[in-house]
């Protein structure tokens, strides 16, 4: 199998604000990613899956360059996210609720501006644009102004538009969090459709449900640290997911106390 | 460079495509100046020709024969006493009440200074709070003071005379000069207006909605985010600038009256291409400062808040160019303070190349600077993506 992502000893701590710290208990720091290390193999689906707070937003933000970790480096496709974040940034898409459309725009004239930006040849984009519009039925949508649009139609407007430049490699971050269910299945069956096509995906969430339903191999991460590392019948053992869950839960938890 | 032009592309977009916007912050400015000021204009107008026109009322008690001629002209005399004039005036009937003394002509002929008496007294009664009132008190004691003076006369300065200019300034001397005290300040604070009216909502809006990280992304560098974003605002703000201009240059005579020779024609297209390029600098410079408090903040309001403390700064610029008439050069090294001079300088007809050289390239050179920051803030987790 062959590696297309390797994480090795990410740490990022974040220093506190005053109003951020009585809510972590005075602390003035808080290492919300703890030496981190997994790899993620070509095609496969890697999920994500811990409590919030865990750090699996800080995480997939580091591999998509937004922002820097203290120690450590992650690479994708060989590029390093610290010293090559343009060529990491034009290989990867990354969708998150936390990314917006600017309202006043159509998703036609967003896609256009878009492709620009990653240098989408026009007649590329053009394709590309048709096809993906047809399959989510933005069609109709697609000189509508984004503030205009249903919640629903505005995220599938928001995941056509992460993946203008038909990246290899993609960063879910709670692809589920805040749809309706018509709409999250349609994203959870193109997250499928997306493997099938030979793409890689890394998508965190704290839902079983989409872990057992989506992902090939998980990476159980609590307070920033990996806690439980395997193929998704590694993780389950023989259980629900649920239920090895907690049990790897209390075991780290457990073990920190010692 | 194509990205930048994509930027920039978007930005005008946004603008010149949402009616509310560029009504807001282009045409709005223009016209509300140009009517606020010809208002201003029409009603100081109306209300010199309303004092022109009106001859105050007064009853005056033994007046003199001397006095006759200039107060029957001035005044409109009324009959009665004293103690009822003086009641009139208080209840705003009348507008003053001269008491003289009896056989005043006499008296003061043969009053002497030097005898230690004390000299015979006008009395005048007035309301000040009647503003009818107070002109014609004030009309009338200037009379008296000038009988009183030629009584006593010893010299004359500057004796009104047809053959005589004492004044060498000719009337655009005098426009050009107060227009240059005014004007800096005036043209600042309209670009700075300018730029508010866009930068803020480009780069903290973006901020506090979410969607300028989805700009960062992508793999569009940061400088050239920093770049196609101060460039566009710039030329709306200068947009919004220029409305603001012309409308103060259409109504300026007639806040001033026509009659003061002030018009656009006062400055040579020459002046005109400078003022330009100070402003182009000047605007630059303060979209780039506005631009950087807007990507500190997180949100609109707060760019607003914090943006107040540049806003007393430029408008000082303005104020202390009015009494700065020093020509050192040095002074011209100040960004926004130099643009203020410039201005002053273009305006009253004593610019140089020099200064205005040094202005427009120590301004590009701020604003250069200006985008740089922007740049390292837009690449900075801590400024963009912080809670
Ligand atoms: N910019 C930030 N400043 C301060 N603390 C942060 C920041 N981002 C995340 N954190 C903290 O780091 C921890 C991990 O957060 P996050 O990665 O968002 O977790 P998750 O996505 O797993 O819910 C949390 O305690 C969060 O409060
Ligand atoms: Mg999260």
């Amino acid at each position: 199998m062959e590696e297309i992502l390797q994480v090795e000893n990410l740490t990022k701590t974040f220093r506190l604000s005053r109003k951020q710290r009585k809510l972590e208990g005075g602390a003035a720091v808080k290492t919300a990613v703890d030496n981190l290390s997994f790899t993620a193999y070509k095609g496969e689906i890697f999920g994500l899956l811990g409590p919030n707070g865990a750090g699996k937003t800080t995480t997939l933000r580091i591999l998509a360059t937004l922002i820097k970790p203290d120690a450590g480096d992650a690479f994708i496709e060989g590029k390093s996210v610290v010293r090559d974040e343009y060529a990491v940034r034009s290989r990867i898409g990354f969708l998150t609720s936390e990314l917006k459309l600017e309202d006043f725009f159509t998703p036609d004239y967003l896609f256009d501006f878009f492709c620009e930006l990653y240098s989408v040849p026009t007649e590329t984009a053009a394709k590309r644009k048709a096809e993906m519009f047809a399959r989510f039925g933005i069609d109709k949508f697609a000189q509508v102004k984004v503030a205009n649009l249903s919640t629903g139609m505005r995220q599938k407007v928001s995941l056509v538009i992460s993946l203008v430049n038909d990246p290899d490699f993609i960063i879910f971050d709670e692809p589920t969090n805040g749809l309706d269910v018509l709409t999250a299945k349609t994203v959870t069956d193109f997250i499928s459709e997306l493997k099938a096509r030979g793409k890689t995906i890394i998508l965190s969430t704290h839902i079983f449900s989409l872990i057992e339903k989506l992902c090939d191999r998980v990476g159980v991460i609590i307070d920033g640290k990996l806690a439980a590392l395997g193929t998704l019948e590694e993780i389950k053992s023989g259980k629900s997911l649920e239920d090895s869950f907690f049990g790897i839960y209390a075991a780290f938890k457990g073990g920190e106390e010692q | 460079m194509k990205t930048v032009l994509t930027i920039i592309k978007k930005e005008f977009t946004r603008f010149f495509k949402d009616t509310r916007l560029w009504l807001t912050a282009i045409v709005l400015p223009g016209l509300l100046i140009f009517a606020l000021y010809s208002a201003m204009g029409s009603i100081i107008q109306s209300v010199q020709e309303r004092e022109q026109n009106y001859t105050p009322t007064a009853v005056v008690v033994n007046l003199p024969d001397s006095f006759a001629p200039v107060f029957s002209q001035m005044f409109e005399l009324k009959e009665g006493d004293a103690e009822d004039g003086k009641q009139s005036v208080k209840e705003g009937e009348l507008d003053i009440v001269m008491v003289f003394p009896r056989d005043f002509d006499a008296l003061i002929s043969s009053y002497s200074p030097a005898s230690g008496q004390p000299a015979p007294n006008v009395e005048i009664y007035y309301n000040s709070s009647e503003e009818k009132s107070l002109t014609a008190f004030g009309s009338a004691q200037s009379i008296l003071t000038a009988f009183e003076d030629a009584a006593a006369n010893m010299f004359d300065i500057n004796r009104p005379s047809e053959d005589v200019a004492y004044d060498f300034a000719s009337a655009q001397d005098t426009s050009r000069m107060i227009l240059s005290m005014i004007v800096p300040m005036v043209l600042l604070m309209l670009l700075f207006s300018g730029c508010m009216a866009v930068a803020p909502e480009s780069i903290a809006g973006e901020k506090e909605r979410g969607t300028i990280a989805t700009l960062l992304v992508t793999p569009v560098k940061r400088g050239y985010v920093a770049v196609g974003k101060i460039a566009a605002l710039s030329v709306i703000a200068l947009l919004s600038g220029l409305s603001s201009c012309l409308g103060m240059v259409f109504s300026l005579p007639k806040l001033v009256g026509e009659a003061s020779g002030l018009t656009i024609s006062i400055l040579t297209a020459g002046d005109y291409a400078a003022l330009f390029g100070v402003v182009l600098s000047t605007v630059l410079v303060l979209v780039a400062i506005i631009a950087i408090i807007s990507a500190y903040s997180k949100s609109v309001k707060e760019a607003g808040g914090l943006v107040v403390p540049v806003m007393l700064l430029t408008m000082l610029c303005g104020v202390f160019s009015m009494f700065v008439t020093s020509k050192n050069i040095g002074l011209f090294f100040i960004p926004l303070f130099n643009s203020a001079l410039l201005i002053s300088a273009i305006i009253s007809g004593a610019v140089s190349w020099a200064y205005f050289l040094v202005t427009v390239c120590v301004n590009l050179a701020f604003a250069a600077i200006l985008v740089f920051v922007l740049t390292k803030m837009f690449g900075s987790e801590r400024i963009m993506f912080n809670r």
